[in-house]
């Protein structure tokens, strides 16, 4: 197909909106308000549904024509009265939709008009917080949406009061512009976990378990694991359980030190913990794969001093055992990956150590970070590979790259399956949308553990897919008992 | 309304629209609807876009290119699950992507390029062109971009005026039928009429034409019904929209009759082309034997013709008599369950009615998203004594609806789905997701296995409790709060202003928060 410069022909992202809820729902007793018109709210709750496969309410203005020529300040109240009454949430995080910014609310402002009409305060203990972040759908991808709602919120409970003028404010401000505290001592000797994407709740629950064995105490911020994969129990709470615990946000500058999972796009929270607070920021990539494992497990050592448990010496046995296994599966193997800057990042990582060829790495968020980040990362592994690497990406563009390098199996989410279908070529599924299949808050990608579950679905699906087509290719040698078997073909005999 | 406070437990505002029907009142209970949702309520509504986008969306050949930032596209992404026999270029999203630059300067250029680029790509006989909230906002002329496309690429490029925040779901299926209305060409009457004015010979060689409106061939739903029109010699021109072209639908002013079946989006139009054609139109549904007989029997009726008339009776015979033995049997595993249908439009709700009475059961709750006064009566009249009735219900509503009235299966969308799962009740999809069909007879046998497979899965007996939240226990920030919340939206109810002097003009705002954020230089994190 032609190059397109204006139409986008099936997105590769969702809208900033997105990301802020996937992040809010990761915090204890919160609820999510959309200031802008219905829609938005109704089809990020009817995504996120299909994906997690939990109810999800989130909240709207529902602003009218009336709202959008006035003003939406009557509405915006309303919906956060409306929301107070029905839900009784502990945090409110209001994220702003295209309509709203476009016509010029000024969200904070509103928010401290209701405030004082309401006579709420700023004690999480008593008083019911709201967070509000902007995050017009034209601006940029949910990936930032996440960055800056989880911004927002270690802002919101960690700033001190007097700091509260100057820094509430819907814009992320350099952290730099305040002078830097010295490294202080830490005091309540727990971990910050911040991730720069939102994982599954699967990963959370995975690494959270990590973090208990190793540290004992920690803060992982934001918990999707309960919330956004609630066990099936008498009640049904307003509000589902779990999440970060209010009272764990407002002592994140008392950590030690904080971990950021990811390391193309910048965690706009751990730089603000570490200029303001002085925790310590480290930035390791979303530990999925090998060396990603264990770099993520060397910082928790280098931070805490503590030895790795045996439990995950023998996980990692366990990979490096199941790596030897398939490795003859997985060599050579072209692969196209697409999804979230981070999550590619790290899954080209593992498909380079198990000699696997990304021919393909894309994502659809516009990234300045994530093509230098790659090629720096083939240039460590496979300098000889020279794969294709795009970013800010439709999936019209990613199915002629396809088309063009050929690759033998795509990993990325579920929008993927229509080249995968047209293409004929097997689909992993990794990422969010996974709508057309079950289990997606399941899907396990971090850790040793993770690498083993990932390292099992690539290789069954290699296998599944020359089964087939080599099936005739194998009868046809057999006819003519030709003596030399192809580089790729695997008979099951070898299994 | 004193009564109807005991109903649920809702917002004070919320709860006019919830009543329950009462033997006293003979049919008719009073109801609140139509109306804009209200901003925190959690409606599972969603915007006008929406509306114009799920009418629209399963014309198969057309480009359907949403001018908005790409969220809007993201999420409709081939949402209806509506099946196509040819091409699928109705599969695919297509957005501008407006960027902050567009909206700070203006969209139009961009969407003129993009049209030239999809044209140039895919060759579509049509593309739609949908506006989305910003859109609405800092002006841009849709009428005019299209208009210029139209003559430049020689196809129809219709403008659908569907900005999210002007209006509700409702007023999106106007904005689609106002784009269909541009499709349909006005020879094609011509030719109709010339036939009526033709000889008697003529008349009796020429088949009866049909439309069908308001069936999106979810799962294949219309190539369940089609074949029983066919057999009883009607040609179904179009089914608007499920599996439709640019070229049939261009071709339905040649019908001599529409069959409306999604009222709520389709009546506007089947009006239109009552007015503009002379073409009559009766409502129709395609679900449950009771239903799908009435809709063959009119039909025939309209047509007057005997044979005609012969022909679906037999065909109705036929295929009762084939369905029925499956019907029946799972009409022993169901019987005397109780169903909650909470669907987008009423014509489903109301159909649904009589299905669940021919598998006998029974409907406790009903609602729907965008039902109007009419569709409640008519609703009210369909439904047994102490029935809820609710519109634009929400999620906390319909669980403590769900619990109270001991529903056993809920019908209607994702979003629902997961709040019946949650509290241990069964239930079917009538929306989006289903990939089988219900409509037709073979449809109807799908639907009863479905509720079947639904209600008696093994799976309840182990997980069946319903609860909802123990009431009471307010946290000490509720407490500290609420009282006073609740006396200030009483308040602010009282002192309701009008609507009136919208004198403000929508582009005066487009250089307002966007500059600022642009000036102050946001950094992006990525």
């Amino acid at each position: 197909m032609t190059r397109r410069n204006y139409a986008t022909v099936n997105p590769c992202v969702m809208c900033q909106p997105m990301g802020s809820a996937l992040a809010f729902k990761g915090i204890e007793n919160t609820i999510v308000l959309y200031h802008g018109s219905q829609g938005c709210s109704t089809y990020m709750r009817l995504h996120l549904a299909h994906h997690f496969r939990e109810p999800v309410d989130i909240g709207s203005s529902a602003l009218s024509e009336r709202g959008a020529v006035y003003g939406g300040r009557e509405n915006l109240k309303k919906g956060l009265r409306n929301v107070i009454n029905r839900y009784s949430p502990k945090v409110i995080g209001v994220a702003t939709t295209c309509l709203a910014e476009t016509i010029g609310d000024d969200v904070p402002a509103i928010i401290r008009e209701f405030k004082e009409e309401e006579g709420i305060g700023d004690d999480p203990e008593k008083d019911i917080i709201i967070v509000p972040v902007s995050t017009p759908s034209y601006g940029e991808s949910h990936v930032n949406g996440y960055i800056k709602a989880v911004n927002a919120v270690v802002r919101k409970f960690t700033e001190k009061p007097e700091d509260e003028d100057k820094t509430e404010g819907m814009e992320e401000k350099s952290p730099g512009m305040k002078e830097a505290p010295e490294m202080k001592k830490a005091t309540n000797g727990k971990i910050n976990l911040i991730p720069v994407e939102s994982l599954s709740p699967a990963d959370v629950r995975e690494l959270k378990e990590i973090l208990a064995e190793m540290v004992g105490d920690y803060i992982f911020l934001p918990d999707i694991s309960e919330t956004f994969d609630a066990p099936l129990k008498e009640d049904l709470p307003k509000i589902a359980s779990g999440g970060t615990s209010l009272s764990d946000i407002a002592d994140m500058p008392n950590s030690r030190a904080s971990l950021s999972l990811g390391v193309v796009s910048k965690n706009l929270a751990v730089e603000y913990l570490e200029a303001c607070h002085g925790v310590p920021g480290h930035n390791v990539p979303i530990p999925i794969g090998l060396s990603n494992t264990d770099r993520f497990f060397t910082e928790l050592v280098h931070s805490l001093g503590c030895p790795i448990p045996e439990k995950y010496q023998k996980e990692r046995g366990r990979l490096l055992d199941s790596m030897v296994d398939v490795h003859k599966y997985l060599y050579g193997v072209k692969a196209a990956v697409y999804g979230d800057p981070d999550t590619v990042f790290s899954l080209v990582t593992f498909m380079l150590e198990l000699g696997m060829e990304p021919v393909l790495v894309a994502t659809g968020s516009k990234s300045r970070d994530f093509e230098e980040r790659i090629r720096l990362l083939f240039g460590e592994i496979r300098p000889e590979l020279v794969p294709t690497v795009l970013d800010d990406i439709d999936f019209d563009t990613l199915n002629d790259m396809v088309k063009k390098c050929k690759p033998e199996i795509l990993i990325g989410n579920s929008n993927g399956r229509y080249i995968a279908k047209a293409e004929d070529i097997p689909l992993v599924r990794v990422g969010l949308p996974i709508h057309d299949r079950v289990g997606a808050q399941r899907i396990l990608t971090v850790g040793y553990r993770g690498a083993m579950e990932l390292l099992d679905r690539l290789t069954n699906t290699m296998l599944e897919a020359r089964d087939t087509f080599t099936a005739p290719l194998q009868a046809h040698h057999a006819k003519k008992t030709a003596s030399e078997p192809g580089k790729e073909q695997i008979s099951e005999g070898i299994l | 309304m004193k009564e109807n406070a005991r109903i649920v437990n809702t917002l004070k505002e919320r709860q006019p629209y919830i009543a329950r029907k009462q033997s006293m009142e003979e049919g008719i209970i009073p109801l609140s609807c139509d109306n804009n949702s209200l901003a925190g309520a959690m409606s599972q509504r969603a915007c006008v876009y929406s509306g114009a986008r799920v009418v629209l969306n399963p014309v198969t050949d057309a480009v359907h290119l949403v001018h908005g930032p790409l969220g809007c596209a993201t999420y409709t992404w081939d949402i209806r699950g509506a099946k196509s026999s040819g091409v699928e270029t109705n599969r695919n999203s297509f957005t501008t992507d407006m960027k902050e630059i567009d909206v700070v300067f203006g969209g139009e250029k961009k969407l003129t390029m993009a049209i030239d680029e999809l044209v140039e790509l895919y060759r579509p006989p049509v593309v739609f062109v949908y506006s989305t909230c910003i859109v609405g906002i800092i002006g841009d002329d849709l009428k005019s971009v299209c208009k210029t496309a139209s003559e430049k690429h020689k196809i129809p490029v219709i403008p659908v005026q569907s900005e999210g925040f002007k209006g509700n779901k409702s007023d999106g299926y106007k904005a689609a039928c106002d784009a269909l209305k541009q499709l349909i060409d006005p020879g094609a009457n011509e030719r109709r009429n010339k036939v009526e004015s033709s000889t008697k010979e003529e008349k009796a060689e020429k088949k009866p034409k049909i439309n069908i409106l308001g069936d999106f061939n979810v799962a294949g739903d219309v190539w369940l019904v089609k074949p029983l029109f066919e057999k009883m010699g009607i040609e179904v021109i179009v089914s608007m929209t499920g599996d439709s072209t640019a070229e049939s639908i261009s071709r339905a002013a040649e019908a001599d009759l529409n069959l409306v079946q999604c009222s709520g989006s389709m009546t506007y139009l089947a009006k239109w082309m009552k007015e503009e054609y002379s073409i009559p139109f009766i409502k129709a549904s395609f679900f449950g034997i009771d239903d799908i007989s009435l809709a063959l029997r009119s039909t025939a009726e309209y047509f007057g013709c005997e044979k005609m008339e012969k022909k679906a009776e037999k065909i109705l015979e036929e295929e009762t008599r084939r369905i029925m033995p499956e019907i029946s049997r799972i009409r022993q595993r169901v019987k005397g369950k109780k169903a909650a249908i909470y669907m987008g439009g009423a014509a489903k709700a109301l159909t649904l009615i009589k299905g669940f009475a021919e598998l006998g059961m029974e409907v406790v709750i009903i609602g729907t998203q965008t039902g109007k006064k009419e569709d409640y009566e008519q609703i009210s009249y369909s439904v047994r004594d102490g029935t809820v009735i609710v519109d634009d219900a929400n999620p906390l509503e319909l669980a403590e609806l769900l619990i109270k009235q001991g529903a056993d299966l809920m019908v209607a969308g994702v979003k629902e789905r997961f709040i019946a799962y949650k509290l241990g009740v069964a239930f079917c999809d009538f929306n989006h997701d289903r990939v089988v069909e219900f409509e037709g007879f073979d449809g109807f046998v799908n639907f009863a296995r479905e509720v079947d497979a639904s209600i008696n899965s093994p799976v309840w007996k182990a997980v069946r409790q319903r609860t909802l939240e123990p009431a009471g226990e307010k946290p000490a920030y509720a407490e500290k709060h609420l009282p006073q919340i609740l006396k200030r939206s009483e308040q602010l109810e009282t002192m309701k202003t009008t609507e009136q002097g919208m004198s403000r003009k929508p582009e005066m705002l487009r250089k307002t928060s966007l500059q600022a954020a642009q000036d102050s230089g946001v950094e992006s994190p990525v």
